[in-house]
């Protein structure tokens, strides 16, 4: 037996446990659902088998649409926002200047907080009675900004975006000074002896350098965002009159509030569609090598 | 070869490692306690977790409970009430029913019976007939299928009283309003003087349906109208009456009665906002009466008073109603048998018999069991609204009666209708929910 198979075999073996789990705890639950998802099933008693009926019935709702609109929002916002505002602190913060780890956890930090306590901090930022936003804008002397930021369906989704972002910068930051560390110092040398700074290093060295990196986080980004539940049940439950629903709090409110399970369950099968399709596209679109 | 070999033994170790977690289970069945009695283990599931009264005296019960019956063991889950009902119809798809637990009259019990997961509790109340005596009529009524009880009510849930603050009304020269008029014209003056006329928290939506429209609904349309087009039984919640009702509240909404961002502030900062005396009036549930009595202070408290919704004119119901049902009691779960359903009917006893009834009144709940009340021992406001409901009969609850889809409906509907949606589009996305549901 050569070494490689030997290696092959140990590779196997190392896998086998977080592969059976995986199998178990993930695989199988999402083929049960989309099985579910056959179903008219009240959660009790006897289901009644309709076919396609659910699927058919969530691709004909219009809610579903707003919320997969919504949630396109929430992906575009991460993406666009989280992303880069996390790639230019971390540009900013490599350094292990005391001053700079003190702003890296700080950045860090609403990561450490469970959601439903950023939920419930920015629900009173946002309050309409007492919210501290509101506080602010008068006493800057721009009572006329004051809205209300949660009950008012034109504005509650782009005002659910802030803390969205917020929350989320810490960890691809960690990612991308992770990153950034890895580059070899030679690069960082030969680029001093050709003479090369400030963004043409950037753009040329530094940026093509961690390209996976990037890659991999925008794929996380997107994933996440279309799982964006917890901060938007805290803060809005999906309403006023489903103004902020997003497609898990969509699948959430039929599966729960209403108790369609089957219907719930075609849901949450169409959205892992929808999500491969769109994680396949961002894919495609970023297969054009920087390098 | 060698190579499925030790893929074999991985399996192997990796499945014996799962299945080691689940091994040692209920090795403590069947053990004696020293008086010889056989031990008996049920589970308890319940929802009293707040810091309100009733919920300390509930579960002062349950520990004085533990306390006198050693041979009884309790496997107690106590979850906040927000959750507790999707926790409950979880452990139900499950098939996993605890021995007892609080229930909800009404769909609930419905869906229960017909999923077999319940037993009912007649063979306790022909034992106890006193107690069952005691009850208010009606009181079983949410709880009986083809003549089974499944439960006892240990609560009875108003849920639109019209709470006042007298002195605002006072300062203002207003009086009770008895007519919807004078409630527009009270809107108006408080509104004039930049005082928040009604405190209004429907973040959870089901407030403004299950106090508001309920009742307000029912002055326009009485309650035969409602119950028919429930049924989908001869009317259709498209009826020019019920639109009619959508677009009183409209209205109400439109004047200004409700403080700004109503629909970002949950129940509770509402009560808060009307106990600190930041709006003259609230319409909410006989639930803010034992809130109340834990966190608002006395002079606030003796400040309130509490009535009915305003008549409509020329509405077809009764304008002496409030609409209200028979609270939670606790159902039985299928898998309680033999020793260990007489523990729990024990338990039962202990929870809902009549000396808790007493207990559970006396700490600013409502109860539909017949109890004198010692006015020294509750608050000012509690006996106020005890008195009002003496004198007033009851009236449905939407999400009582209609299916879940529908009600559901009904609170998404409210929201947008007092954001400006129109009455009769709304009227129109109730009806489909209604109809649709029900077909199921």
């Amino acid at each position: 037996m050569t070494s490689t198979s030997r290696m092959k075999s140990f590779i196997v073996l190392g896998l086998l446990p977080a592969l059976l789990l995986f199998v178990i705890f993930v695989m199988i639950p999402i083929i049960w659902s989309a099985y579910y998802g056959l179903f008219d099933w009240k959660g009790i008693g006897s289901a009644k088998f309709i076919g396609l009926g659910n699927y058919l019935e969530a691709i004909q709702d219009p809610i579903f649409w707003l919320s997969f609109k919504n949630n396109m929002l929430v992906v575009v916002a991460s993406v666009f926002g989280q992303v880069p505002i996390a790639l230019i602190l971390a540009l900013l913060l490599l350094k292990n200047h005391w001053f700079h780890s003190f702003i890296r956890s700080s950045v860090f930090m609403p990561m450490v907080l469970s959601s439903v306590v950023v939920g419930i901090i920015w629900g009173y930022i946002y309050h309409p009675e007492i919210g501290i936003l509101n506080f602010l804008l008068d006493s800057l002397g721009l009572g006329s900004w004051k809205k209300l930021w949660l009950a008012d369906p034109g504005i509650s989704m782009y005002s659910l975006m802030v803390p969205i972002i917020w929350n989320y910068i810490g960890p691809y930051l960690i990612i991308f000074i992770a990153a950034l560390q890895n580059i070899p110092g030679e690069i960082d040398d030969a680029a001093k002896i050709d003479g090369v700074q400030g963004s043409r290093k950037l753009f040329s060295i530094t940026l093509p350098m961690i390209w996976d990196t990037i890659k991999v986080v925008i794929v996380l980004c997107i994933s996440g965002s279309l799982k964006a539940f917890d901060l938007i049940y805290i803060m809005t439950g999906g309403g006023p009159a489903h103004s902020t629903e997003v497609l898990a709090s969509y699948m959430y409110n039929n599966t729960f509030s209403i108790y369609r399970f089957g219907y719930g369950s075609a849901v949450s099968t169409t959205i892992i569609i929808l999500s491969l399709i769109l994680i396949a596209g961002s894919q495609y679109l970023m297969k054009k090598d920087y390098r | 070869m060698k190579k499925t070999l030790s893929v074999i033994m991985a399996s192997t170790v990796a499945i014996s490692l799962l299945l080691a977690g689940c091994g040692n289970k209920d090795s403590d069945n069947g053990a004696k306690p020293s008086d010889g009695k056989e031990k008996v283990k049920i589970s308890l599931w319940h929802n009293y977790t707040g810091d309100d009264q009733r919920a300390q005296t509930m579960r002062s019960i349950i520990d004085q409970f533990q306390k006198d019956h050693t041979n009884i063991e309790l496997d107690i889950q106590a979850i906040p009430p927000d959750g507790y009902r999707t926790r409950l119809k979880t452990v139900a798809a499950a098939n996993e029913m605890p021995d007892l637990f609080v229930m909800w009259p009404g769909i609930m019990t419905k869906e229960f019976q017909a999923g077999g997961l319940i037993q009912p509790i007649n063979e306790l109340l022909d034992k106890q007939t006193d107690w069952k005596n005691g009850f208010l009529p009606g009181s079983f009524d949410g709880f009986t299928i083809d003549s089974n009880i499944y439960s006892a009510p240990i609560a009875l849930s108003p849920t639109s009283i019209l709470y006042y603050n007298k002195s605002i009304l006072d300062a203002n020269g207003l009086q009770v309003p008895t007519t919807w008029d004078d409630l527009m014209k009270s809107v108006e003056v408080l509104k004039g003087k930049k005082i928040t006329p009604i405190a209004l928290g429907n973040k959870a939506s089901w407030l403004a349906q299950s106090s508001i429209l309920s009742s307000l609904a029912d002055r326009v349309t009485g309650t035969e109208w409602f119950l028919k087009a429930s049924a989908q039984d001869g009317a259709k919640f498209t009826d020019p009456e019920f639109v009619q009702a959508l677009q009183h509240l409209q209205d109400l909404g439109n004047a200004g009665a409700f403080q700004e961002g109503f629909n970002a502030i949950d129940n509770t900062q509402m009560e808060q906002m009307f106990a600190q005396g930041k709006a003259a009036f609230m319409i909410d549930g006989g639930w803010a009466l034992t809130n109340f009595a834990a966190n608002a202070t006395a002079e606030a408290m003796e400040q309130m008073g509490a009535t009915v919704l305003p008549s409509i004119p020329g509405g077809k119901g009764d304008p002496n109603t409030l609409s209200g049902v028979v609270g939670t009691g606790l159902g039985l779960g299928k898998d309680a048998t033999g020793a260990k359903k007489e523990a729990a009917f024990e338990l039962m006893l202990a929870m809902a018999g009549p000396d808790a009834q007493k207990r559970v009144l006396e700490s600013n709940q409502l109860v539909s069991y017949k109890v004198d009340l010692d006015k020294s021992k509750v608050t000012p406001i509690f006996s106020k609204v005890y008195e009002l409901l003496n004198t007033v009969k009851m009236t449905p609850v939407y999400d009582g009666i209609m299916t879940s889809a529908g009600a559901e409906a009904v609170n998404n509907g409210l929201q947008e209708l007092l954001m400006g949606g129109k009455a009769a589009d709304i009227a129109k996305k109730i009806q489909e929910a209604q109809a649709k549901s029900l077909r199921r």
